[in-house]
């Protein structure tokens, strides 16, 4: 098993290496690799995850150990019921994105670097989800932030998306810093970097209520950079002018599912650690409230994608912080699953209408693109939570153990966790309105010029669809049985009966009749979007931290110029001066010189005869 | 005889000497200042000489030696007073100045 583990970890980097070596040579075969060194990852990824879903033992191995001082950094991988599930959702979304792309960059000539640095993301987070040690993962998840730059930067002749790459990248590395001090707190506290070690420290060592709080919100701190969360959220939907299938790749399965994951995995601290599970839940309420609300005036279809990510990702976040841990992770699994579609879906609507991504160049793509519409369809159903699709399942889970905890919950402050519930139930009601807008938008109402000629794609780019259409449209029967995923430790009421159906129904009736209202408000001039007032977490960053150090620099600037610059300018201006000085002596006067020759040796000769 | 006489004498000629060299103008008469010195030299070696006794006369030896060498040295020398009479039309070695540190060369350097 671990000789399989270790193979699917470094199948990614190795067909990343090959197609950089000989890609440029010849596309035809650096595309094969890609995805074909994909394929293999993938099917090494599905036999080790195939191992280990259910109620099977978890696989821990040590591979290599330091012995210098201090705990042991160990290369350590441990690969559970949640690494499986996870390895399975990297792997899949990121293999289709991989044929995708075969279709939507056919032409594009940094193809061979694109798909080597897809390679490399999908090995980071397999390493991300498959590492033990805490320090192994931090290099997978720093490798991911790097691998994210250099994507969103792929079009990098685009000033806007050179700013969302550098953007995306010091976001999350500020927060990156949480978990690099996280990491030192707790192998400090329990001498052990092994996440599987201090796990089962916490659990079974009857800690004082909330004695982690430290490394618990450091850990925090990092999960909302990484994963889009306010007040760092707004790196996310500045990322978009990376490559729509790169998008896909993000918000479904690695960057931003990282977060997510970190706080699934180090569980046991945050359920110690009441104070970081309210800061969670109040971050998670906010950031799902204000997402939909930006994704509801959108214009740019990606964007309003990319809202809707923030959002949701704050539902996982909220199930968390409510002690539903079940719940997030299956919100998650079925969120990688409808968002890859979604964003796939939206690809292939920009490749029809060349290019753009505004929502005014659409429209009326319905009859022209019919496999994109019945798919995204799906999509846009299971984002808004409708009945039979996975999203409706997941959502009403999260949503009722979200009622359940301000009902009778003790996880976090009650207040808390009734204005997080408060929170879900308006959010679902907004998710309804966006998705009936973009998907009105997108596919009904008249065609725009540049819709009247689109085409359905080629299939590498059709195939993805329908076959994440297949979990986005079964993957409630998962839910009814979580059992089936995680083991009987896991078998939790995920559907909660009358309540929560009654609030989803409620909130979708709700959401159409919103929808609909505002469409006859302004018929014939389709839902245009008006000016939201952001709150400006940007401008607050750029007054708290851009300027100052921006000042910091300057000064930096000044003093290394004119102050160290100066000693050296004025050492070597000096020099030719004082040589001027002596070079009066040199006058060419034969005698001159004798008569220091002369006068110099009487000197010395007084002074040798005065001293003897 | 005294040491002192020789030594005296040897110390006013190299005294001329030094002055002839350092203040003259004409190079011929720099040039005499140099045989002054070295026979003042030349002096002292025979006084000592004399004064020490000495078997093998090391010193007076010397002081044909220094008669030779300044033979061949004033030979050279006025060979090269010759010469920069005939560049310069002047031997005033005050005006011999083509070897001073200056920003530009001089013409007669560059020429």
């Amino acid at each position: 098993m671990s000789v399989l583990l270790l193979a699917m970890l470094a199948v990614p980097f190795a067909s990343a290496a090959v197609v950089l070596l000989i890609g440029h040579r010849s596309a035809g075969a650096g595309k094969g690799i890609a995805v074909g060194g994909e394929a293999l990852a993938l099917v090494l990824a599905c036999v080790v995850a195939g191992w280990h879903l259910g109620s099977a033992a978890p696989t821990g191995h040590v591979y290599a150990s330091t012995a210098a001082v201090g705990p042991p950094i160990q290369l350590a991988f441990y690969v559970d019921q949640l690494s499986a599930v996870m390895l399975l959702l990297v792997h899949v979304v990121s293999f289709l994105v991989q044929v995708y792309s075969l279709g939507y960059l056919e032409h594009d000539p940094r193809y061979p670097s694109y798909s080597s640095l897809v390679a490399v993301f999908t090995g980071a987070m397999s390493l991300v989800v498959t590492a033990d040690d805490l320090w192994v993962l931090l290099v997978g998840w720093e490798l991911m932030g790097a691998c994210s730059y250099f994507l969103i930067a792929h079009h990098w002749e685009l000033p806007e998306a050179r700013a969302g790459a550098v953007k995306a990248f010091l976001m999350t590395r500020t927060a990156d810093l949480g978990l690099l001090f996280g990491i030192l707190v707790l192998g400090n506290r329990f001498g052990s970097y092994r996440i599987s070690t201090v796990m089962g420290d916490i659990t079974h060592g009857a800690l004082q209520l909330d004695s982690l709080w430290l490394p618990a919100l450091l850990f925090l701190a990092a999960a909302v950079g990484k994963s889009a969360q306010f007040p760092l959220h707004t790196w996310l939907p500045d990322a978009m002018p990376g490559p729509t299938p790169i998008s896909a790749l993000i918000h479904a399965a690695t960057m931003v599912a990282a977060g997510v994951f970190l706080v699934a995995r180090t569980y046991p601290m945050f359920t110690n650690s009441t104070s970081a599970m309210t800061w969670m839940a109040g971050i998670a309420a906010l950031t799902m409230f204000l997402a939909a609300v930006y994704a509801m005036f959108s214009k740019d279809l990606k964007r309003v994608l990319a809202w809707s990510t923030v959002s949701q990702l704050a539902y996982m976040f909220g199930a968390l912080a409510v002690g539903s841990w079940t719940a997030a992770v299956m919100h998650l699994l079925a969120h990688g699953a409808f968002k890859a579609l979604l964003f796939l879906g939206a690809g292939s609507v920009i490749h029809a209408v060349g290019g753009s991504t505004s929502m005014d160049s659409m429209g009326g793509l319905r009859s022209r693109l019919p496999d994109t519409f019945v798919t995204m369809t799906l999509g846009f159903g299971a984002l808004a939570g409708v009945v039979p699709l996975v999203g409706f399942f997941t959502k009403d889970a999260v949503i009722g153990a979200s009622l359940r905890e301000a009902l009778d919950g003790r996880q976090v402050w009650t207040w808390v966790a009734w204005a997080l519930f408060a929170s879900m139930v308006l959010t679902a009601m907004l998710t309804v309105a966006y998705c009936l807008r973009a998907w009105l938008l997108v596919f009904f109402g008249d065609p725009a010029p540049a819709a009247e000629a689109a085409e359905e794609p080629a299939w590498t780019m059709r195939a993805p669809l329908y076959l994440l259409a297949v979990p986005t449209t079964f993957g409630g029967i998962l839910v009814a049985y979580p059992e089936l995923l995680f083991g009987s430790a896991h078998r939790e009421e995920l559907f909660h009966g009358v309540l929560s159906t009654v609030v989803t129904v409620l909130v979708i009736l709700v959401g159409i009749v919103v929808a609909v209202a505002w469409a006859r408000r302004r018929e014939g001039d389709l839902w245009r979007p008006r000016p939201v007032p952001h709150p400006e977490v940007d401008v607050a960053y750029d007054v708290a931290v851009v300027r100052p150090v921006g000042r910091l620099a300057a000064l930096t600037r000044f003093y290394d110029r004119e102050v160290i610059g100066g000693w050296v300018d004025a050492a070597a201006g000096s020099a030719p001066g004082l040589g001027r000085v002596l070079r009066l002596a040199q006058n060419g006067n034969v005698q001159a010189y004798l008569m220091v020759v002369v006068v110099g040796a009487v000197a010395v000769a007084v002074a040798a005869g005065a001293r003897s | 005889m005294p040491l002192w006489w020789p030594l005296l004498l040897a110390a006013l000629l190299f005294s001329i000497g030094v002055y002839g060299v350092l203040a003259r103008r004409n190079a011929v008469l720099v040039l005499m200042g140099v045989e002054l010195m070295l026979n003042a030299a030349n002096i002292n070696l025979v006084a000592f000489d004399a004064y020490l006794r000495d078997a093998l006369h090391s010193g007076q030896i010397f002081a044909l030696f220094v008669i030779v060498i300044a033979a061949a040295e004033i030979g050279l020398a006025l060979a090269i007073v010759l010469l920069v009479f005939r560049t310069h039309g002047h031997i005033e070695v005050d005006r011999l100045r083509a070897l001073a540190d200056r920003d530009e060369a001089p013409e007669e350097v560059r020429r």
